[in-house]
């Protein structure tokens, strides 16, 4: 017997990016594994968004310091992704016969796994990023897609006029038909901002990949050149509005911020939703304990934290410790940061296995105008004791301070 | 992988913990948070690269069931070996209530299945402790001075002077054989007898033959009747374990065991290599603005805007704006809704205690809220 390994639609997830505008923070791992919120990963919402949308066959492309990302993927069994038909498969670059070559664009990573693709004969693909943190469910934007008519859709977002032309902005007719890209235009005429979240009809995105894969002044990229193409072909193209929060976490103040979101009820990012769970690689770490001296306010603290000094305003991911007299507040503390004795740290982010010395301090003290620059600590960096690492200074492992 | 079958008994037939195994066996109460009592000897069996499991349930193992699953948190999904768990199948003729008359006849049930087991020796365990035995050293032992069978005790664990109740204290001679067995009947009176663990290690072959010996006689407690009984004839020999040690079988001996997980010196011997438990997806606790924590464990998925002292409490727990929670136990999913005080008090699962209710019981008499209640 031969079954049929047919899939409607397969999620192609783009995880190559080297994420350099976060800085040390990329130095040993690509964008998506950078951790957010406590126990997540970046790529944890794609993934589960996927895994809750009923989507499960998942191709991650990956090429920019893969090691950490591969193995915190693994099975994909912390996304139910270890599935008897399908699943999750890492896809890196790799040669046949003499040829062989580097993702060269988004487009190109697709292209070059079209064999992948058509293990699964999909009727759809999705293309998503690995940059984003938000919840959304993939099948009801399929479901729009499919209502339209259309050969492409994109998922897009309302942002401010004033801040439009940060975006790639969608020019669309009333019905929400695209009649007109515009990337960062300087005189926006719309508010519709793509998130990087695509459906295509898998049959025309074939054509529109061999197209432009043959024209050699192509930068083989989706926003660039094919999305472009296919406009100007005359294709279906649709915005499909998302409402929820979305937040592109590509820059250290970013970042920062998305942290800080989890702590204000104001924000509508509820991680803490049984229907839509994000689903996380699990640490094996005891419950947290908080000692006798902690002092907490508005903070966010998981498993293997011992604290015995003052959080505030700060999210704690896995294994952190804060020591007595230690201050900690509005800060992002990644997995096994140490805060010793009389240490301070403040509007920080510490990357993970980090420490910070006795009476070390990180970021204290205001710039003139009374703004708060994010002062950063790479992989491995140690602020010896007393120490200090000025406000908005960045630290790497190899420099010390 | 150590030739090994672990054979862990999910209930005990002389634990006292009242309401909290009205409603789920020994084994799956829920201790330290986010751990039931289980997942201690499985992650010890698995640690020490045990990876053929099997655990008796006798009754109420629902929980059992829908705690361990496969056994993938444990990663006891092997195509050798693995997690098997054996509930009891009642036969119309004759144990119509399918409830053993005892550990032999609980072994004697499930002998099919240990035979499939390629392992030559057993390592019997019960669930009412937390340690963290080096079994590996303790086969070894087993095998070097030739026992027919060898049973890990103790003596004064972390200075404690007296022997839990209906426990085996052992009489042995100088090279630590075992001459007489007695169980005890006094919990009181200080007492530095040693005394067993339950964590026996056998070869397959011979417990497979004294089990059925045994059922021929109509023999029924592997304590009384094989360990006591054929002590003259059988080399049992004793090993000393000197490690940590918590024993759970009444609701004090519970709250003290969830109490000294409070004390860094006991977690870092407990955690000194990782326990496994059911992974949830809870995230990260929050911590409100006029929350005050002290001295507590705290698991994930919590919400905690009131007052928090000296706790274990389990994955999401909510506790309310000006509820004082003090010296108690908190199981999961419980809600303690704002201005409650609480001291020396247990709150099962799901339990909620409204506005601004109060309650108290004492170290020596925690009061207990069954799951699900309403206060």
């Amino acid at each position: 017997m031969t079954y049929a390994n047919k899939k409607e639609m397969i999620a192609m997830l783009l995880a190559g990016g080297q994420g350099s505008r976060l800085g040390v923070l990329t130095d040993h791992v690509a964008k998506p594994a950078v951790s957010y919120g406590g126990k997540y990963r970046i790529i944890d919402f794609p993934l589960s968004n996927c895994a809750n949308s009923g989507i499960d066959t998942v191709g991650v492309l990956t090429q920019y310091q893969p090691l950490e990302l591969n193995a915190y993927i693994g099975s994909g069994q912390p996304w139910n992704l270890d599935r008897l038909h399908g699943g999750v498969f890492i896809l890196p670059p790799y040669t046949t016969g003499k040829d062989g070559v580097w993702y060269k664009g988004t487009a190109n990573a697709i292209y070059q796994n079209m064999p992948f693709i058509e293990l699964y004969d999909p009727d759809y693909i999705l293309v998503l990023s690995g940059d984003h943190v938000y919840k959304m469910n993939y099948e009801m934007m399929l479901d729009a897609h499919k209502e339209s008519g259309a050969d492409c859709t994109i998922a897009a977002l309302r942002v401010p006029l004033s801040e439009a032309g940060r975006f790639g902005i969608m020019n669309t007719d009333p019905d929400f038909r695209i009649y007109e890209f515009e990337e960062k235009p300087s005189m926006p005429k719309n508010d519709l901002a793509s998130m990087g979240v695509y459906i295509f009809n898998w049959k025309t995105l074939r054509e529109f990949l061999i197209l432009d894969e043959a024209d050699p002044d192509s930068a083989n990229d989706f926003g660039k050149n094919v999305l472009p193409a296919m406009l100007a072909a005359g294709c279906r193209m649709y915005a499909y509005e998302f409402k929820g929060y979305w937040k592109d976490v590509g820059t250290i103040e970013s970042l920062w911020e998305a942290n800080m979101d989890i702590l204000d009820p104001s924000v509508p990012l509820e991680l803490d939703d049984p229907p839509w769970r994000i689903y996380s690689r699990n640490m094996v770490q005891p419950p947290q304990y908080i000692g006798a001296s902690a002092v907490l306010r508005n903070c966010s603290i998981t498993e293997g934290c011992q604290i015995e000094g003052e959080v505030e305003n700060s999210i704690l991911f896995p294994s952190v410790v804060v020591k007595r007299g230690a201050q900690v507040s509005n800060s992002v503390l990644m997995e096994g940061a140490v805060i010793e004795e009389g240490a301070r740290v403040e509007y920080a982010i510490l990357a993970p296995g980090t420490r910070v010395c006795a009476d070390g301090k990180v970021g204290c003290g205001r710039t003139g105008d009374g703004s708060h620059p994010i002062s950063v600590l790479g992989q491995g960096a140690v602020v010896e004791k007393g120490a200090e690492v000025p406000s908005g200074s960045i630290l790497s492992a190899e420099k010390g301070a | 992988m150590l030739d090994v079958l672990g054979i862990i008994f999910a209930h005990s037939e002389r634990e006292n913990l009242r309401e909290l195994t009205d409603v789920r066996t020994l084994a799956s109460v829920p201790m330290a948070g986010k751990y039931r009592m289980i997942d201690f000897i499985l992650s010890n069996f698995v640690n020490q690269d045990i990876g053929d499991v099997s655990i008796i349930a006798r009754n109420r193992y629902h929980s059992l069931l829908d705690h361990l699953g496969v056994g993938r948190e444990w990663d006891l999904i092997r195509k050798r070996g693995g997690l098997r768990i054996l509930t009891p199948y009642g036969q119309a003729s004759t144990n119509t209530h399918a409830m053993y008359r005892g550990t032999i006849e609980a072994l004697a049930a499930n002998m099919h299945s240990f035979r499939r087991s390629m392992a030559q020796y057993v390592i019997l365990a019960g669930s009412c402790m937390i340690y963290n035995m080096d079994f590996e050293h303790i086969l070894k032992s087993h095998i070097d001075r030739g026992a027919d069978i060898t049973a890990v005790y103790v003596r004064r664990p972390g200075g404690r002077m007296s022997i839990p109740l209906h426990m085996p204290i052992l009489h042995m001679d100088e090279e630590e054989r075992i001459m007489d067995l007695q169980v005890n009947g006094d919990d009181m009176t200080p007492n530095d007898s040693p005394w067993g663990t339950g964590v026996y290690v056998i070869r397959k072959s011979l417990l497979e033959s004294l089990v059925a010996d045994a059922m021929v006689g109509g023999r029924y407690d592997f304590q009384q009747h094989i360990i006591q009984r054929l002590a003259p004839v059988l080399k049992i020999l004793g090993y000393e374990y000197k490690g940590h040690l918590m024993e759970v079988s009444t609701v004090s001996g519970y709250m003290q065991a969830n109490m000294a997980f409070l004390d860094p010196a006991v977690r870092s011997q407990v955690f000194a290599e990782p326990i496994y438990t059911k992974i949830k997806d809870s995230v990260p606790v929050v911590y409100s603005h006029g929350c005050c924590v002290k001295n507590s464990i705290i698991s994930d998925g919590c919400h905690i805007e009131g007052t928090v002292e000296n706790c274990v409490i389990s994955r999401n727990v909510r506790i309310g704006k000006g509820a004082v929670v003090r010296n108690s136990i908190i199981m999961q999913h419980t809600e303690v809704l704002s201005g409650v005080s609480l001291d020396h008090v247990i709150l099962d699962k799901d339990v909620m205690v409204r506005e601004n209710r109060s309650l108290s019981g004492h170290s020596s008499y925690p009061v207990v809220v069954g799951k699900g209640s309403i206060v």
